[in-house]
């Protein structure tokens, strides 16, 4: 086998370089297009070497960044959380918050590991019972109820993924309209079917779906998807197609809401 | 004898190169070029940086006297300078380029040696015609003057890669 010189080649592709430069220079001292010319592409070049190497290191920054951001979040949502409180008490807060924040605690968390592609989705956050997270508290984003804690170890929790036929969210047409279970749709990765809603109703595709706020695990009027179209089963009620707001590919960040007062709700409906 | 020669032959056609550029000029869609064909030409036994060198010269020469645009001609030709040994062992084998044999259209073929000058040209044309245009004219244009321009100097390569490579004919 014959062994290969690279040598020859590095000195040639040296030699190569500098006189295209040597020429390039004379080119562009000698035409005033080119000149500026050769100068645009020049920068250009410049910019995206420069620019790279930047992105680089910006992706590889990104995820010490994310975690401040998802902390600042968190710090932003309870000192929000504090001042309506303190606003309600004192009668300046004429109207409910969209979320009632009396009712809920936030926790913010990671997502360790998530699975997408069954037809039974999980996900593990980083948060378990020593960050007082309990069973059968919700997970929310700013695009969606996404999930329900279903385990709790010490420092991890187990959480049933909205994308799992198991699960269904009460969900609402708009803020104030009719509202049924919503599941995933199984197909899609944003796809979703709210089911049993009157057939008399005027269902306009584009109208967004809240949380209804009936369950008593996510708060009310968190924004879930759009509606794609609605179809009627047996002539009695509505199936409508929803895309969701969340894409579940890309979920990092995640905040579970736990329901301070469900305790105390279950025990006036025991009675 | 070979190399002076080759030489001699060399110099002339670079005057050839000089004259069509001073007064073979019809149309900006036009450029006729014989400087890949020489490159190419250039003895298999002189290696890449040499040869570089001898493009160098000869593109600077043909700029300072003729194009008016100096570096135009230096910066097309480098790179035909810089891949002819590639170019050659694709085309005409390994063997042949590492021995630094003479290649001739009867000894190897003319399709085999006009695939090479047709590479070559097109490497030439692209930066030519890049560089001259200055990124002010217009795409069609560009295309339209490559076109036009390799296949008239093609013919004009196809006489000057003959020429060069005579002694095989005897």
């Amino acid at each position: 086998m014959r062994k290969f010189n690279f040598i020859p080649y590095i000195l040639s592709a040296a030699i190569f370089i500098g006189l295209e430069i040597a020429a390039l220079s004379m080119l562009r001292n000698s035409g005033e297009l080119q000149k500026i010319w050769i100068a645009r592409v020049a920068h250009g070049a410049m910019k995206g070497v420069w620019g790279s190497g930047q992105k680089i290191s910006d992706y590889f920054s990104l995820a010490e960044s994310n975690s401040a951001l998802a902390e600042e979040n968190h710090e932003l949502l309870l000192r929000i959380q504090h001042l309506e409180e303190i606003l309600r008490e004192h009668g300046n807060l004429s109207e409910p918050t969209p979320r009632n924040t009396k009712r809920f605690r936030f926790t913010n968390a990671s997502i360790v590991k998530i699975s997408t592609n069954l037809q039974h989705n999980y996900f593990i956050i980083d948060k378990g019972k020593n960050d007082g997270i309990v069973n059968g508290s919700g997970v929310i984003t700013p695009n969606g109820a996404i999930g329900i804690v279903d385990a709790v170890s010490d420092n991890y929790s187990y959480v049933i993924s909205f994308q799992n036929h198991n699960m269904n969210i009460t969900a609402r047409i708009g803020k104030d309209g009719r509202h049924g279970p919503m599941s995933w749709d199984g197909m899609r990765s944003n796809g979703a079917i709210l089911k049993e809603i009157p057939h008399h109703l005027e269902i306009v595709p584009g109208d967004t779906i809240y949380t209804s706020g009936f369950s008593s695990i996510f708060p009310a009027d968190i924004p879930l998807g759009t509606i794609r179209k609605a179809s009627i089963v047996n002539g009695a009620t509505y199936d409508i197609n929803v895309t969701l707001f969340e894409d579940f590919g890309a979920i990092r960040y995640v905040t579970v809401v736990e329901n301070i007062g469900d305790k105390e709700i279950r025990q006036l409906e025991d009675r | 004898m070979r190399r002076t020669y080759f030489g001699i032959s060399f110099f002339l056609l670079v005057i050839v190169q000089m004259i069509l550029c001073n007064y073979f000029q019809f149309t900006p869609l036009l450029t006729l070029s014989i400087l890949p064909a020489m490159i190419l030409c250039v003895p298999l036994s002189i290696g890449t940086p040499i040869c570089m060198i001898i493009a160098f010269a000869t593109g600077l020469s043909v700029d300072l006297f003729a194009e008016g645009i100096i570096g135009l001609n230096t910066a097309a030709i480098l790179p035909v300078a810089f891949g002819r040994r590639t170019l050659m062992s694709i085309f005409l084998g390994e063997d042949l380029v590492a021995r630094g044999d003479r290649f001739s259209f009867r000894k190897n073929g003319i399709e085999k040696i006009s695939a090479a000058l047709a590479i070559s040209y097109a490497v030439f044309f692209i930066f030519y015609i890049a560089l001259d245009g200055a990124g002010i004219r217009p795409f069609w244009f560009n295309v339209i003057r490559f076109l036009f321009s390799m296949l008239l100097s093609m013919i004009l390569g196809m006489i000057t890669v003959s020429s060069l490579t005579h002694e095989e004919r005897k």
